[in-house]
C-alpha cells in the first residue's frame, strides 16, 4: 500500500493535461498502483467534463460533420482494423520500462558512490526543461546529505528508503523543495530505485560537493 | 460575467440530461442520454447517434481548443477528437465513465498530442500520449465498476452551481486554458496560496478530496 500520494493540486493539473511529460509519467506510474488517487482522478476528469460543458461553445463549420464522416469512411475501408486491434503489449510492466526498453534492474547504471548509482534519462523527454534521473541506492546503503534547489519530485519504483521525513516504499510519491535537507538510507531487502524529476540541480551540503555529480540522492 | 452564464448553462443542460430516463429500469436510469448515444455508436456504428454527439460536444470541444490557444487548429482538434471517438467507441463502457467524462479525456489527450507534435524538434516519440494520460476504462486490469465513479459526474455537476465565482474562475483556467496553479496566480495577481485554497475549497465541496487525502 502506498502511503505518500501526490497532492490534489498536482492531480488536478494532471487531469487537466497541464503537467510536463516527466511529471505526468510519475503520476501515471503512481496511479497504476494507487486506487485512492485513481478514484480522485476519475472525479477530476468528470470535473473537466463539466467545466468544458459549462463554458460557452463555439460554432463549428457547417460541413465539418460531413468531413468527419468522409474520414471515417476512408478509414473504415483501409486501416480501421489496425486501430481496433488490441495494442501489442511488451513484456515490460509499465510505461517507464517500455520507454527504457529494459527492466529497471538491468539498466547501464553509473556508479557514483559506493552505494549510489544514477542514470540520467532526460533525453527520453525532448522539448521540455526538467531533468529526469533514475537513482539506485543499494539495499541498506546510505546517500550523502543534500539539500534542494528548486523542486524535486520522486517516485519510488522499487525497495524503500527512509529519511528524517519518514519511510518511503514502492510507488510512494515524494516532493521536496528548497528547504528540505535529507540523508536517505535504503532499507534492507531490495535495492531502492527511484525516478526523480528536478526543476533545478540539487546541491550537496557535505564536503564532497565539488567532485560529485549534482544528482545524488 | 462569463462565469454566471457558465453556471446557468450547466443548470439548463443538467435538466435536459436528467429528465428523460426517469421512468426506466434501474440500471438504465444510471445511464445518461449521452452515454446511451455513445453506446449505440459503439455497438451499431449508429450515425444518427454519432451526429447527436457531434452537435452537442463538437462546439464544446471547439471552444476548449480556442481557450487553450489552438486558434488556427481548433477545427482540426474537433475532427481528431471525433474520429477518435468513432474508432474507440466499441471499447466504451458506461459503467467505467460517463460519456462526457470519456469524451473530455479524449479531447484532452488529442490536445496534448497536437501540442506535442507542434513542439517536436526530433522525429522520435519515446512515449505515446496515452501511455501517460489514460482514457478511463481502457485499462483491462481495472475492476469493472464502482458506484463512486458512476455517481461522480452527476455529483460534480450538481455541486458546481453552488460554488462561488472566484473558485470556478480558478478551476476554469486550469482546465480550459492549460494553466498551472502558478500561472493562474500570476495572471490574477494573487498569491499561489490563495489559488490553492480556492481550489481546495471547491474540491472539498465537490467531494473530490477524500477524507484521508494528504492535500
Ligand atoms: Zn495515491
Amino acid at each position: 500500500m502506498t502511503q505518500h500520494h501526490p497532492d490534489t493540486h498536482t492531480l488536478m493539473e494532471y487531469s487537466a493535461g497541464n503537467l510536463s511529460e516527466p511529471y505526468a509519467l510519475c503520476i501515471r506510474l503512481h496511479l497504476d498502483q494507487c486506487a485512492h488517487c485513481r478514484s480522485q482522478v476519475d472525479t477530476l476528469d468528470s470535473l473537466g467534463a463539466v467545466m468544458m460543458e459549462s463554458q460557452p461553445s463555439a460554432d463549428v463549420n457547417d460541413d465539418m460533420f460531413e468531413r468527419i464522416l468522409g474520414r471515417i469512411d476512408t478509414e473504415t475501408a483501409t486501416d480501421l482494423e489496425v486501430h481496433t486491434e488490441p495494442k501489442v503489449r511488451t513484456a515490460y510492466s509499465n510505461a517507464l520500462e517500455r520507454m527504457l526498453e529494459s527492466d529497471i534492474n538491468d539498466l547501464p547504471w553509473k556508479r557514483q558512490l559506493a552505494d549510489v548509482s544514477v542514470m540520467d534519462i532526460t533525453h527520453l523527454f525532448p522539448d521540455q526543461h526538467d531533468r529526469v534521473v533514475l537513482q539506485k541506492l543499494t539495499a541498506g546503503g546510505k546517500a550523502l546529505e543534500h539539500t534542494h534547489r528548486g523542486r524535486e519530485t520522486t517516485l519510488v519504483l522499487q525497495g524503500a528508503f527512509a529519511d528524517n521525513n519518514g519511510v518511503f516504499g514502492q510507488w510512494d510519491f515524494v516532493t521536496l523543495d528548497n528547504h528540505d535537507t535529507h540523508k536517505p538510507v535504503a532499507l534492507e531487502g531490495d535495492d531502492c530505485i527511484t525516478l526523480s524529476v528536478l526543476t533545478a540541480p540539487l546541491k550537496l551540503t557535505g564536503t564532497f560537493s565539488r567532485v560529485l555529480n549534482p544528482f545524488i540522492r | 460575467m462569463a462565469e454566471t452564464a457558465a453556471v446557468q448553462n450547466v443548470i439548463t443542460k443538467e435538466r435536459s440530461v436528467s429528465n428523460p430516463t426517469r421512468g426506466n429500469a434501474r440500471a438504465e436510469g444510471r445511464k445518461d442520454p449521452w452515454s446511451q448515444l455513445l453506446e449505440r455508436v459503439g455497438r451499431h456504428q449508429d450515425r444518427s447517434a454519432y451526429r447527436e454527439l457531434f452537435e452537442h460536444f463538437g462546439p464544446q470541444i471547439k471552444y476548449y481548443a480556442l481557450a487553450n490557444g489552438l486558434s488556427s487548429h481548433a477545427e482540426e482538434l474537433v475532427q481528431e477528437v471525433f474520429v477518435s471517438i468513432w474508432r474507440r467507441s466499441s471499447t466504451y463502457d458506461w459503467r467505467k465513465a460517463a460519456a462526457s467524462t470519456w469524451i473530455f479525456t479524449i479531447a484532452r489527450n488529442q490536445r496534448i498530442d497536437m501540442l506535442r507534435k507542434m513542439r517536436r524538434t526530433s522525429r522520435e516519440t519515446p512515449v505515446e500520449t496515452e501511455e501517460l494520460w489514460q482514457i478511463p476504462g481502457e485499462n483491462e486490469n481495472e475492476p469493472v465498476t464502482s458506484l463512486h465513479r458512476l455517481m461522480s459526474e452527476r455529483r460534480v455537476r450538481d455541486s458546481l452551481r453552488h460554488l462561488p465565482e472566484d473558485q470556478i474562475t480558478v478551476i476554469a483556467k486550469v482546465y480550459m486554458e492549460d494553466k498551472s496553479h502558478q500561472s493562474v496566480a500570476d495572471e490574477l495577481g494573487i498569491p499561489l496560496g490563495t489559488v490553492k485554497s480556492r481550489v481546495r475549497l471547491a474540491l472539498n465541496k465537490l467531494k473530490v478530496i477524500l477524507q484521508d487525502s494528504s492535500a
